[in-house]
């Protein structure tokens, strides 16, 4: 059977950790728990997941993250800044995530555009009393 | 039904009209359980607080700012990418021949699989003779 990636993960990052976690296991607190149940429900599993394939998606999870924010960051630094782009650079050739990432983005943007046009009626509203 | 999402380079406003349309269509006609199962699909999210600390770990970026841009776009990455050995476990599970509990041996298999196609992220893979 191939390695487990909880043990890949382990490896992967004692490379970057100053302290080679050789014995003692991985110990990373479960973050995502609760928020990954109703996710892996949402995505086909059922209503109430076993917590051995939950630690496991987590795992599988935070590595991938690790990993992606790891390369955003070496590109990154070779203009300055870790920006935006660094991450959608990294997903351009899966499209699914790109088209889904724009529309998060154009969303924000819509949101944020929206709190300054209702900010500055405020301000309209204030100063005429 | 299947969507060649391949084939569908930017979404326009008509386009999206038309989406939408379709989505409700669908979804008018889901059964009890397909719809708790839809809404908890779209409901769902990665807490931005948890997150924004992985985030904050792993790049030593101090004070990341709540709207930040990155962190809506690494939720929703990650988000997307719970759906795939998920969703690759119950392929699995069907060719199987077996119903329930997804259990870890079949997220195994199919983040193994994943791996193949290259949809994981692997860092400093010697490619040797490929």
């Amino acid at each position: 059977m191939s390695s487990t990636p909880g043990a890949t993960a382990a490896a992967s990052s004692s490379k970057s950790k100053a302290t080679g976690s050789s014995q003692a296991p991985e110990k990373r607190k479960p973050l995502f728990q609760k928020e990954l149940q109703h996710m892996m429900y949402g995505f086909g599993d059922e209503q109430n997941p076993l917590p051995e394939t939950v630690a496991l998606v987590e795992d599988i999870v935070v590595e991938y993250v690790t990993d992606l924010t790891h390369k955003a960051q070496e590109i990154g630094t070779k203009r300055g800044r870790l920006l935006v782009d660094d991450f959608l650079y990294l997903i351009r050739k899966d499209l699914p995530k790109l088209n889904r990432c724009r529309e998060l983005l154009a969303m924000q943007e819509e949101l944020k555009q929206a709190r300054k046009a209702f900010d500055v009626d405020e301000e309209k509203i204030t100063s005429l009393d | 039904m299947e969507v060649d999402l391949t084939q569908i380079p930017t979404v326009e406003a008509s386009d999206r009209e038309k989406k939408v349309a379709k989505m409700h269509a669908v979804i008018s006609q889901f059964t009890e359980d397909q719809m708790s199962r839809y809404e908890c699909f779209r409901r769902s999210t990665l807490h931005k607080s948890n997150m924004k600390k992985l985030l904050e770990s792993i790049t030593g970026i101090k004070n990341m700012n709540n709207d930040d841009p990155r962190l809506s776009v690494i939720s929703g990455i990650a988000k997307m990418f719970v759906g795939e050995p998920v969703e690759t476990a119950r392929l699995i599970m069907v060719k199987r021949n077996e119903a329930g509990h997804i259990r870890p041996c079949h997220i195994r298999e199919s983040y193994r699989r994943l791996k193949l196609q290259g949809k994981v992220i692997q860092r400093t893979v010697p490619r040797l003779f490929r």
